[in-house]
């Protein structure tokens, strides 16, 4: 009994951990239109800032400044900002695509630094040694566990709350007129590129905090963590939550997560031995099809995005609700 | 120095193919398609199986064609492979692409892309296995075309870039001299006057995958031609596909041609000034130093 | 929906007869390899073979082994994942893998160490493991059967300066262990009195590795060190080729398989040397590479197939030995017992496994002469090993040479 609560524990973590990402990337997205294809960049931003911040010192690296928790994990989430900010001002004036591009450009550079700045990151071997929080003081494995739980379940509960505030506020009404009709928010003498900077900005933090929380569960980040299979996931828990649904992202998250882990749990049990090789082969198909399939029928995802604005006339409210987004129609 | 020159080249004229219809459909549909790269995995497997197809038939098909390890097999392959990723192109728009672009916007476009990337690439492994592939066991030599500084050339690699080249200019021919290509550029340049002047849009997007496909399977086949084929060849390519068509500027065929020879020459003499293990990142590198420099490409339009 | 009913129900049935034959009692161990990559399967299938060995010979403490295989995707959160479970749900004390260090180190650091479950992995070759290791941050319960890379190394600078061989250029996979290896190899030619005169990193996944070839050729050195792996080995090997460069190559045991030498072509590997740490000179190894055929049909031509076999046999013996009931620790402590070289040489057969299970139910060590010949662990879980050249040969490896475990060792003596 104590294995499945223990597990669960872990599951949930993990879980907790990734719904911090996703709804960082429903402030840049669901929230504000703005594509990022480079996720993992941001997380492992996050990740590598608060193991090189935090870390134990080693011969010929820098680094290992063995600074609290606290300041390594804020450090991260800063350098995840930082990154962010640079990419946002290069590319938020320009059309949507170079956002996405650029992006994907931005995480094939990141590991690109981790797997050769040995100096800094470790290079391929990876970063380790951090001492994570309160592991010595509560001594018990499984009840550190719990209390890593309620550490990531606190801060998740924290961004969550933030967002749903500042989607509420008249700061998040004007990010979705930007979504939904630039042109009209200029008008209004509002300035749309800083303001989807600052989301880009924000989102791109809240994804560097996840990852500062992932490196320190693990004790341990290498450049097989930044590897664009993160981006994907990331992406698909939004995608099935339901984008602009901060519920929806967390739903997102351990259903996804769920069915990644389970069906590899029930694929190795269960599919025939030859197919056992490619039983990873299955199921990144299978949550393709997920993807293409969700966005095809369903595009709102489980938990579609709720209206704050009260709009007269059924037919454009529900026009509305069944878009994920704006942008010209071509056909 | 030169040998790197040389080299960057030939990978450019690949980029280049595969850049060309990446910039159409992204110009016209307004999204960027993770999924494209992909196109250039399916036209290299299709010509595989076609090649072994027509040297188990024709057996005199076996002989190479002068010194390159291309034989008459694969030369005809290589057309069939052009002709069904055009047309595999064309379906995967009308299953998913077409229905989500009814639905919602262009970026839910770019996420569908990338899961439409991921079914394709894994399917491909699933029909093919993980093992890299050859079309050809021998290998085909080099020949020296100076000593001092060495500067060597492979047969295939000239043949590569003067497909390539060809392949461009009867594309050109096609977008400047036929009515046809006016009415792609009109759909390309502004879609709803164009559908006012009845050019016929769903044809016309049909069209673009059509050529894109046929292009990248053409880039693909050339590339497993100097190299081999992998399941994941194309997402390789995705990073410096893209690139190209931000150096041309989106939408530009001819900047995504210049912009696919200065990637590849790029990434050619990247060594030349960073580690090797950086390498991968220098398409990126280009991507910034362009956004500093020239945000919308060397041909590209000013819009927002 | 019909056929796979009946599949499951089969299967079903075949589990039902497979368990009322064996003992009563199970003993489950957890195995985390990537079983959805080509290098990884074999892995698996080699691990679980050691397990049917070891239940033929009369099991854990009388217990049937029963080996839960979970695939990691090469990708650390889902192996951590599946490490958790397997020591939460299915409460196993013995976790065999994963292959990648990337991988292994989450699940030794937030698995293994904190549950006390013993870790054995047959392939990651990360210094890291040492390191934490020597700070005590594995407590003892971490082991690995794959040699440091420094044997290889130390292998590939006496075969150069034996071959009279004055300047090499290494290329290397751009990760962890190749960033290693490259290292090692830099130093143990310099030792030599090799020159190097590049060292180039060949990155996964890259369109061309034309300009990473034509960079080494440049070079001109008398032979290329190859520490890569099969897939961009034929990449790199076969454009170095076209491009006129020798072929007097020293590769690791990487490159050791048939897909290697069939996509580069025989006639241009006559002068390839390779090294490895496995197959030493005794019988235990040419009887594992007979059985490993027979088994499989096939010659055990993949990286770390003996290291797996190894791994496998030397934690289930422990296991043995520390009982059923055993913890992850009491089955670490009792590694050393498995593999004490005072004790009674065993082999991996049925018969030598038999007596091995005989011997240490008695409280009597033995001396493991495994696929990887007579396996001794260090403090920090680390085995050296004798070195063998080999090279590629018409129905696949061919041995070249013998390098006992003293002359290594003299050698990596002589380079500090």
């Amino acid at each position: 009994m104590i294995g499945v609560v223990s597990y669960l524990a872990f599951f949930l973590t993990m879980a907790g951990i990734l719904a911090i990402a996703v709804l960082g990337l429903n402030l840049q997205w669901g929230n504000t239109g703005l594509f990022n294809g480079g996720v993992v960049a941001f997380f492992g931003a996050g990740a590598y800032g608060l193991m090189i911040l935090g870390g134990r010192p080693e011969a010929g690296q820098f680094g290992g400044f063995q600074l609290p928790f606290p300041v390594a994990l804020a450090g991260g989430v800063l350098l995840a900002a930082l990154i962010a900010w640079a990419v946002g001002i290069l590319t938020l004036r320009l059309r949507h695509d170079y956002l996405a591009i650029a992006t994907f450009g931005v995480a094939v550079a990141f590991e690109s630094v981790t797997r050769n700045a040995e100096w800094l990151t470790g290079g391929a071997k990876g970063l380790r040694g951090f001492h994570r929080p309160l592991e010595a003081a509560i001594g018990d494995p499984f009840l550190f566990s719990l209390a890593f739980l309620a550490m990531v379940l606190a801060f998740l509960a924290a961004v969550y709350l933030g967002l749903e505030r500042l989607v509420r506020s008249p700061y998040g009404r004007l990010l979705r007129a930007i979504r939904e009709d630039e042109t009209a928010a200029r008008s209004l003498g509002k300035n749309p590129a800083r303001l989807r900077l600052a989301a880009f900005v924000l989102g791109s933090a809240v994804m560097g905090l996840a990852g500062g929380l992932y490196a320190s569960f693990y004790a341990f980040i290498s450049p097989q963590d930044m590897a664009p299979i993160l981006t994907f996931q990331i992406w698909a828990m939004l995608i099935v939550g339901g984008a602009g649904n901060n519920r929806g992202a967390i739903l997102g998250a351990v259903l996804i997560w769920a069915a990644w882990t389970g069906s590899g749990f029930l694929l190795a049990r269960h599919a025939p031995a030859e197919f056992q090789l490619y039983t990873g082969t299955i199921q990144y198909i299978m949550i393709g099809l997920v993807i293409v399939g969700m966005l095809m029928w369903r595009p709102q995802g489980l938990l579609p995005e709720r209206l704050a604005i009260s709009q007269t006339g059924g037919e454009a409210a529900r026009r509305s609700a069944s878009r994920d987004l704006t942008g010209r129609e071509t056909e | 120095m030169i040998q790197n020159l040389l080299d960057g080249v030939l990978t450019g004229a690949i980029v280049s193919l595969g850049a060309i219809g990446l910039t159409m459909a992204m110009h016209m549909l307004r999204f960027a398609n993770f999924s494209y790269a992909e196109l250039m995995a399916i036209g290299a497997y299709v010509a595989l199986v076609f090649d072994r197809l027509f040297e188990a038939l024709i057996p005199a098909a076996r002989a190479a064609i002068g010194p390159l390890s291309l034989n008459w097999a694969l030369a005809a392959a290589l057309v069939v492979a052009m002709a069904a990723t055009g047309l595999s192109a064309v379906a995967i728009d009308r299953l998913v692409f077409r229905r989500i672009r009814q639905r919602a916007g262009p970026l839910s476009m770019v996420f569908a892309s990338f899961g439409v990337a991921l079914i394709l690439r894994n399917l491909i492994t699933l029909i093919f296995g993980l093992k890299a592939q050859l079309y050809s066991q021998e290998i085909a030599f080099a020949v020296i075309l100076s000593r001092d500084p060495l500067i060597l050339i492979k047969p295939d690699q000239v043949f590569v870039l003067a497909a390539a080249l060809a392949l461009m200019l009867i594309f050109h021919l096609v977008l400047t001299r036929t009515t046809f290509g006016f009415a792609l550029r009109a759909v390309a340049e502004n879609p709803a006057l164009a559908q006012v002047a009845g050019v016929r849009l769903s044809a016309m997007v049909a069209a673009v995958w059509m050529i894109g496909g046929a292009l990248s399977a053409a880039a693909g086949v050339f590339y497993a031609l100097t190299n081999h084929l992998a399941p994941t060849m194309g997402h390789n390519f995705l990073l410096p596909v893209f690139a190209a068509t931000i150096v041309g500027g989106i939408g530009s065929v001819h900047g995504a041609v210049l912009g696919g020879f200065i990637v590849g020459i790029a990434s050619g003499l990247a060594l030349q000034i960073m580690p090797s293990g950086y390498v991968p990142a220098m398409p990126f590198l280009i991507i910034l130093a362009v956004l500093l420099l020239r945000p919308h490409g060397l041909f590209g339009e000013e819009q927002a | 929906m019909r056929p796979k009913a009946l599949m499951l129900a089969a299967a079903a049935l075949a589990a039902l007869a497979g368990a009322a034959r064996a003992q009563e009692c199970t003993v489950k161990v957890g195995v985390v390899m990537p079983t959805s990559v080509d290098w990884g399967k074999p892995l698996a299938a080699t691990t679980q073979w050691v397990a049917e060995l070891i239940n033929e010979a009369g099991g854990v403490d009388g217990c049937r082994v029963e080996t839960i295989l979970r695939d990691t995707q090469v990708d650390p959160k889902v192996g951590v994942d599946a490490a958790r479970a397997l020591v939460d749900l299915d409460k196993v004390q013995l976790l065999l893998g994963a292959v990648s260090s990337g991988v292994s180190m989450p699940i030794l650091t937030s698995v293994a160490v904190p549950a006390g479950v013993m870790q054995m992995s047959c392939c990651s070759s990360s210094t890291r493991f040492t390191d934490l290791a020597r700070e005590g941050g594995t407590r003892g319960l971490w082991f690995r059967t794959f040699a440091t890379s420094n044997v290889q190394a130390a292998l590939a600078a006496m075969a150069a300066r034996d071959r009279g061989i004055g300047t090499v250029t290494i290329l290397y996979k751009n990760d962890d262990w190749g960033q290693d290896i490259a290292k090692l190899v830099e130093r143990a030619m310099a030792g030599a009195g090799v020159e190097v005169l590049g060292s180039i990193a060949i990155t996964d996944g890259q369109p061309s590795y034309r300009a990473e070839v034509a960079e080494a050729l440049g070079k001109g050195a008398d032979a290329l060190y190859l520490a890569l792996y099969p897939k961009e080995g034929i990449s790199v090997v076969r454009e170095w080729i076209s491009l006129g460069g020798t072929t007097r190559f020293i590769g690791t045991n990487s490159l050791k398989s048939d897909e290697f030498r069939e996509a580069v072509g025989l006639k241009h590997l006559s002068e390839f040397v390779g090294t490895d740490t496995a197959s030493p000179r005794v019988p235990s190894a040419a009887n594992f590479v007979e059985a490993y055929k027979a088994r499989f049909g096939t010659p055990p031509n993949g990286p770390g197939l003996a290291n797996a076999f190894d791994a496998a046999a030397i934690a289930l013996l422990a296991y043995h030995a520390a009982g059923r009931d055993a913890k992850g620790a009491d089955i670490a402590a009792k590694v050393a017992m498995v593999t004490d070289p005072q004790g009674e040489k065993v082999e991996g057969t049925p018969e030598g496994l038999r007596r091995a299970i005989e011997l240490l139910s008695q409280g009597k060590s033995v001396s493991f002469q495994g696929a990887t010949g007579a396996v001794v662990f260090d403090r920090w879980g680390d085995v050296s090993a004798p070195g063998v050249y080999w090279t590629f040969a018409e129905d696949g490896i061919r041995e070249l040479g013998y390098v006992p475990l003293e002359e290594v060792d003299a050698f990596v003596a002589s380079l500090n």
